[in-house]
């Protein structure tokens, strides 16, 4: 295939410059960058005036619910999903039913994405058998099936010295290990954040205390032995110092933020809104901000959306019985531009380093900017376009987002992988 | 003759608030008291006087909600507010149900929007709703056609309860404004504190907290105060003592160490009972009462005691409630 895409401009993870340039695929490779790129004959043509092109995301933080629970999600649904929302690569949760956590269920999940995706899928596995912290589950079997990320997401490990012997183990392998941050019984029911709206409401709030002493007790055990270690969807101001705080130390830790821990506040619950129930919960104004600061200033190494897709009627229970999460793949990418970038908080280089370069490699996969030789893997971005986030549009099988209905600025056009267009708006 | 005359006599003075030029106050649920306005609280209040008077009267019935029906659905054991809400919707001549809820089964959340179709599907006029989890009212409400009342939501409202505790505090102070009230005991559990502390807020009354640190919210309103002793709290002088039942069951997670040390801390014994009896301070409970714990016995004799007031001025105030709500034409 032939495409040449005119007047686009140019985003990098370098800096926020954009760059005005032609760039000419052939073949699934980027064979051309410049000015008054000619067309080859027969080649697809794209004005992309006014548009950005930019490296296509990449999330690590991914629940697509296949196996056991396919009404919520399934790899097929949520990698349209993914590609609606410009990401080209996913990494998922093992906390499926049964869980990810042995070489079968790895290869099971392989065999279902080969399948039906049309983007590279790849998976973490347990730390512990069924993610019920005991036993650990079969490590080397999953890494040589190319796991690199084990975690028990959705729960911590309580065991320490199990934890402990899990990292000394496996730190000697090329792996890392996440961690989902929870003292369990300082969290109650898991419901929403302690403080002024828990009390309002009438709910025992998990207070931030919970996710931070879970944080500083995984990343202490990973420094003592050596393991590298990356700290899931933190939602907290002294979360986030406390890794700032660690990364000075010399700790190899690195650490993901959420698009709605940045952007939503427990406050936003009101009266009962289920889309704004999650794990870690939203937590206030001030944690925002610092929770952005970190952002920027590269406390946080990547942006990952946690996408958790639940049914219409399980978020339409009452709050405390109704299931954590929101769903994130499509909705990412335009609500980052829509109250971040178009507002000058930040611009499209960090984007794109956080959410698709530093993702990649965290992965052990090469970045993939736009460069002449390089496999074309990107997104065409119109910041003069608006998105609406309703049933229609979306096509992950659940629509538990607090952008259901809502319009916001910017859209994705165009999704390259390879050879293939994967999405033309 | 007599019951005509009464209906006068009681349909007059609650119809007056009503035709007056303001836009007519009405709502469909009682949910909270949060979302009340002082205006509607007062008039609630208002017009729970007139059916107070009924009481003494032979025959304690108007002819109100005459045909319409009322259904309690309780997820929680209750017998004295199932009842009160009972006796009050009999005295308004409504057909009460009461919704057996087997306790194990429909408890679970999954099942409630199914509860809800039934319950629309039953077309009753106006819906009592127990459950232990705070919001369940909220999405009954959102549902349905009939008028709910929120009768206790896990540890988020009870807005009757706090309109009877308000009603009984006005009979002896007319003018709230600027009184004291001091509620003792498990406040971060209890319905009833949030309910009564909001609405005492907005009659004008200032509130304080006064309980062990593990059961006093850190985030409630900033303009509660918060004491951490009772003397320091009796030198304060509440006008009233507002007394939270200790939940015993609440012990499975130990929040204080026993209940001889809350009762010596928190308890009102014989010694602060005759401070308080020498403060003229009165005292409110929403019951049952754990005598020797929360209070001495001396306490239920006291002529300022008003827990059983509290009770009686409960059905008087719910009737208004009843009355006061009118159903959703248009859903």
């Amino acid at each position: 295939m032939l495409l040449l895409i005119q007047n686009a401009r140019i985003a990098s993870e370098d800096n926020d410059d954009l760059t005005p340039a032609d760039v000419l695929v052939e073949n699934g490779t980027i064979t051309q960058i410049g000015q008054g790129v000619e067309a080859p004959a027969g080649a697809k043509v794209i004005d992309a005036l006014g548009k950005i092109l930019m490296p296509a995301m990449f999330d690590t933080h991914i629940h697509m619910r296949e196996p056991g629970q396919e009404a919520k999600e399934t790899i097929k649904s949520g990698t349209e999903a993914a590609i609606n929302g410009g990401v080209t690569g996913v990494v998922l949760m093992p906390n499926t039913a049964p869980a990810i956590d042995s070489a079968a269920m790895v290869r099971m999940i392989y065999d279902i994405a080969e399948r039906d995706a049309r983007i590279p899928v790849y998976t973490s596995g347990c730390i512990t058998k069924g993610r019920e912290g005991k036993e650990l589950a079969g490590i080397d079997g999953m890494l040589n099936l190319g796991v690199k990320m084990l975690t028990d997401d959705g729960d911590a490990v309580p065991d320490l010295l199990l934890l402990k012997h899990a990292m000394e183990y496996a730190s000697e392998f090329d792996c890392f290990f996440a961690s989902h941050c929870e003292v369990l019984e300082l969290s109650g029911p898991r419901a929403l954040n302690e403080g002024e709206v828990s009390h309002r409401l009438g709910i025992p709030g998990t207070p931030a205390c919970s996710e931070e002493i879970c944080m500083d007790r995984d990343i202490r055990l990973a420094h003592a032995t050596g393991a590298r270690l990356h700290i899931q969807h933190v939602s907290s101001k002294i979360g986030m110092e406390t890794i700032r705080w660690w990364k000075q130390m010399g700790a190899k830790v690195t650490a993901e933020v959420s698009p709605h821990h940045l952007l939503f506040r427990d406050e936003d619950i009101g009266d009962y809104n289920t889309h704004y129930k999650m794990n870690p919960p939203l937590r206030t104004a001030e944690d925002n901000k610092a929770l952005l600061e970190g952002l920027k200033e590269g406390v946080f190494d990547i942006i990952a959306t946690d996408h958790a897709p639940h049914r219409a009627f399980e978020k339409s229970q009452d709050f405390v019985t109704a299931p954590n999460g929101i769903t994130g793949l499509e909705t990412a990418l335009v609500s980052l531009y829509h109250y971040f970038v178009k507002k000058g908080e930040f611009g499209w280089g960090l984007v794109v380093n956080r959410y698709s370069a530093q993702p990649r490699r965290m992965m052990g996969l090469d970045a993939v900017p736009i460069s002449e030789g390089g496999k074309a893997d990107f997104l065409l971005f119109d910041p003069e376009g608006e998105t609406t986030f309703n049933k229609d549009f979306m096509q992950s099988k659940s629509q538990n987002t607090p952008f259901l209905d809502k319009t916001l600025d910017g859209s994705i056009d165009l999704v390259v992988l390879g050879d293939e267009v994967l999405l033309e708006r | 003759m007599a019951v005509i005359s009464l209906l006068v006599l009681v349909v007059g003075p609650v119809y007056t608030p009503l035709s007056s030029s303001s836009p007519p106050m009405t709502r469909k649920d009682l949910l909270d008291i949060e979302s009340l306005s002082r205006e509607e609280i007062e008039l609630l209040l208002d017009q729970a006087g007139p059916f107070k008077d009924l009481f003494t009267r032979s025959v304690k019935k108007v002819p109100a909600l005459k045909g319409k029906s009322v259904l309690t659905l309780f997820y929680e054991p209750s017998t004295r507010t199932l009842s009160s809400f009972e006796v009050a919707a009999k005295r308004l001549s409504a057909d009460v149900t009461n919704f057996d809820v087997p306790h194990s089964s429909v408890v679970k959340g999954e099942t409630i929007k199914d509860t809800i179709d039934t319950l629309q599907s039953m077309r009753t006029d106006y819906i009592i709703v127990r459950n232990k989890m705070p919001g369940l009212p909220q999405m009954i409400a959102r549902e349905t056609k009939a008028c709910v009342i929120n009768a206790g939501d896990g540890a988020h409202a009870h807005p009757t309860q706090a309109l009877l505790d308000g009603f009984t505090l006005r009979e002896v102070f007319p003018e709230l404004m600027g009184k004291k009230i001091l509620i003792v005991g498990d406040i971060l559990h209890s319905r009833v504190a949030r309910s009564t502390s909001t609405l005492m807020r907005k009659l004008g009354v200032e509130v304080a907290w006064l309980g062990p640190g593990s059961l006093v919210p850190k985030h409630g309103p900033k303009d509660i105060k918060r004491f951490t002793n009772y003397d320091e709290a009796l030198r304060w002088a509440p006008d009233c003592v507002y007394l939270l039942r200790v939940q015993m069951e609440r012990q499975a997670v130990q929040y204080f160490p026993s209940l001889r040390e809350y009762t010596k801390l928190y308890g009102v014994t014989d010694e602060r009972f005759k401070q308080l009896e020498a403060q003229g301070t009165y005292i409110m409970h929403p019951g049952p009462v754990n005598r020797g714990v929360e209070l001495c016995d001396a306490v239920m004799e006291y002529n300022r005691c008003l827990i059983n007031q509290q009770v009686e001025n409960g059905i008087a105030t719910r009737m208004a409630a009843l009355y006061w709500l009118k159903p959703n034409q248009q859903k």
